[in-house]
């Protein structure tokens, strides 16, 4: 199993509960296990089915789509869709969940 | 006027001469041009041939509402101002949003162009269908919030009496960045109108509140969609809980957080310094424009740091990100602080910054001693001395005429390495406070390919689901970047022509049903995208008309130059520019070789009459 890390930025901490950590308004954390050759994909969907705000906020879990104006960072740098897609993931990864367009 | 939404008259204001008339409207100018930027799109081609300069007494200055202003519509006391800009001297269209836009149909008109040149600083009143050139001398060199407390003063008159706009002593000493600001703490700010207002002599205009003077078709109907309209723009984004700076973290995420004059992406104070962070720690009052129920705009007052105790307007992102990472301040108050001086000395807080970071660099690099700069000691993050720039450039005073004329002008006039520090597009307009070379690069490219000299495609990004169009997925992707912005593009500037502020109408396709309510109309999503493109065509070719060349639609050296760090680190926006920009063009049905509408695309605009002149 790898040890991920996960943080979302989209002020839906209140709506998660206990399971996430808000440091802040914006950010909800926390680490998830997965397997060995798990794909950021995979572990967007497998939050989304478990937790409603996720599958409302992040992931389309019929097209296995990011939502519109979702980008994710892998390691603190944004990613295109595609390596969303594909990015196995490695024990110690951080993966950010974030806004493209918000606010001003 | 049979058509709901318009008083159906323009007022002309001959400052030479000394006198107003009435311009009639007739019925196929507003069916073409609806309002707002389309009529300042409109009158500038046709009153401003080629050869006048931005500061031609024969140049124009034209405001305009719209059909929504007034009408009932939440949050709709917008107007749009359109004039020939001292940055770019080219066409530049801004809007303010406020009470102006309602209060000046409620006095009788749907615009007002101001020509010539006065004798002395004046300002107008209008009221009822009457309007009055007065004498200003005595607000020569007052900020604009003592403008507006010396006049309500002296017309005697309460605060929500009148809605005031007019410039500061930046607009009065030809600051190419002063921008037009009124009730309280409202802006026109791009592209330098407020210089124009100043070198026609025009302190300000007052507009009382008056008697709706116009019709709207079906009350019912608007009621309803309204509403709807009002729950839309409550949901859309951070806004209406935490403000403008409720996006600004995430921002920082994408690396579009501008720091250090785009010297680094790295700045952990971010949480710090959001909008969520002031509405939980400062204190917040609110202060909601004309009719408007996502009051968005608030007075704080500072409650920790060294400006404890200090009251001002809340910043909004784009105040943060000026007067916070872009000059390495970490302190929230001094933010505040910032905010409103220069709303008060009558300046654009964007390219103000821009200037002013660009200094603080050149100061840490050795381009600039503190002998070159008067005295003042522009190391990062000193707001100090920030304060004291500022009020040397809102009175060119000292080095500060050398930055009055905006970062693009400074850094050519200065010359050698600094030349490539600074972030301007080339036509000379100012990109908001972001770094676009994040997560936003719809805007990097819109800002340069402009021609209203600030925004016309995109909308804090952009949103073109709202529209049935596919939603941007990869913000790096040159191909998806380019076709998206050229498909959207038309609903903004249609937008720009209703009188409404766009935190408050975040829907088109419901705003457009408040429009047919109002007006009476049946326009489709299809026929607002035609309005908007030909408002977009117009400005074109009057920027061509006078002087602009494909070459300046580029980013400066820095402006389009690759993160060196965070989370945008590498990517690199000018790799495939040329084929952007063909990219563009061609979806635009203009030339893909020299970015000139086509004859067939004004064509089909309806805008025949202007092939000739390109
Ligand atoms: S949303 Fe904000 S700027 Fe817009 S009309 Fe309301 S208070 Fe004014």
């Amino acid at each position: 199993m790898n040890r991920i890390t996960i943080e979302i930025w989209l002020w839906i901490g209140k709506e998660l509960g206990d399971d996430f950590a808000s440091p802040s308004e914006m950010r909800s954390i926390r680490e998830e296990s997965v397997a060995e050759g798990t794909t950021i994909k995979q572990l967007l969907d497998d939050l989304a089915g478990r937790y409603p705000p996720i599958a409302r906020s992040v992931l389309d879990t019929k097209t296995k789509r990011l939502l519109p104006n979702i980008v994710v960072n892998y390691n603190d740098r944004v990613i295109s869709p595609h390596i969303v897609h594909d990015q196995v993931l490695k024990d110690g990864d951080k993966i950010t969940v974030l806004p493209i367009y918000v606010g001003g | 006027m049979d058509i709901g939404g318009y008083t159906g008259k323009i007022l002309r204001v001959d400052l030479s001469k000394d006198e107003t008339s009435i311009m009639e409207l007739d019925r196929s100018t507003i069916e073409k041009w609806i309002g707002g930027v389309g009529f300042g799109a409109r009158l500038l081609y046709e009153e401003v041939p080629a050869g006048i300069e931005w500061s031609d007494p024969d140049n124009r200055i034209i405001w305009t509402s719209g059909p929504l202003a007034g009408s009932g519509v939440y949050g709709a006391g917008t107007f749009n101002v359109t004039s020939k800009g001292s940055l770019t001297n080219l066409a530049g269209c801004s809007q303010a949003n406020g009470y102006f836009g309602a209060y000046m149909k409620f006095s009788g008109f749907d615009g007002i162009v101001f020509q010539g040149r006065a004798s002395d600083l004046v300002y107008l009143w209008i009221k009822e269908g009457k309007a009055e050139i007065r004498n200003a001398s005595r607000l020569a060199g007052k900020d604009v919030w003592e403008m507006e407390d010396a006049l309500r003063e002296e017309l005697g008159v309460k605060e929500k009496d009148v809605s005031i706009y007019g410039i500061g002593p930046a607009g009065e000493n030809g600051v190419r960045y002063s921008a037009i600001v009124g009730d309280r703490g409202h802006l026109a700010a791009h592209n330098g109108l407020g210089a124009v207002m100043g070198s026609k002599n025009l302190k300000a205009v007052v507009a009382c509140r008056g008697e709706k003077t116009f019709e709207v078709k079906d009350p019912a109907r608007l009621k309803e969609k309204n509403k709807a309209l009002f729950e839309h723009a409550k949901g859309f984004g951070p806004v209406y809980e935490w403000g403008s700076g409720g996006g600004l973290s995430a921002l920082y995420g994408i690396g579009c957080l501008p720091v250090r004059n785009y010297t680094t992406n790295i700045f952990p104070e971010h949480e710090q310094m959001n909008g969520q962070y002031m509405r939980t720690h400062f204190e917040i009052r609110s202060k909601p424009c004309y009719m408007c129920r996502i009051a968005h705009v608030k007075e704080v007052t500072v409650t920790e740091g060294p400006y404890r105790g200090f009251v001002g307007e809340e910043p909004e992102y784009e105040q943060l990100a000026a007067w916070g990472p872009m000059i390495g301040n970490t302190d929230l108050g001094a933010v505040v602080m910032l905010s409103r001086e220069v709303d008060r000395l009558g300046m654009d807080c964007n390219e103000a910054s821009w200037t002013i970071g660009w200094v603080m660099e050149c100061y840490e690099k050795n381009v600039f001693t503190k002998r070159d700069l008067d005295g003042l000691d522009m190391r990062w993050g000193n707001v100090e001395a920030v304060k004291a720039m500022l009020n040397k450039i809102a009175k060119r005073e000292g080095v500060g005429n050398l930055f009055a004329e905006g970062v693009m002008r400074a850094s050519r006039k200065t010359g050698g390495v600094a030349v490539d520090w600074a972030v301007y597009t080339q036509k000379g307009c100012s990109p908001r406070s972001h770094d676009h070379r994040g997560g936003r690069w719809a805007e990097l490219l819109d800002t340069c390919v402009t021609n209203t000299s600030t925004l016309e495609s995109t909308w804090a990004g952009i949103h073109p689901q709202l529209v049935d169009l596919p939603a941007v997925h990869d913000p790096f992707s040159h191909e998806e970047v380019s076709t998206i912005n050229a498909k959207f593009n038309g609903i903004r500037q249609f937008d720009d022509c209703l009188g409404t502020c766009r935190f408050a109408s975040t829907d088109p396709k419901l705003q457009l049903e408040c429009l047919n309510a109002v007006t009476g109309w049946k326009l489709t999503l299809e026929d607002a995208f035609t309005i908007g493109r030909r408002v977009i065509n117009q400005l074109r070719v009057f920027n061509f008309r006078h002087g602009m060349k494909k070459e300046d639609e580029r980013p400066s050296t820095r402006y389009g130059s690759v993160p060196v760090d965070g989370p945008a680190e590498g990517k690199n926006i000018m790799e495939k520019w040329d084929w952007m920009i063909e990219n563009y063009y061609t979806l635009m049905g203009w030339d893909p070789k020299t970015g000139k509408p086509l004859p067939k695309t004004l064509e089909e605009l309806g805008l025949g009459e202007l092939v000739k002149d390109v």
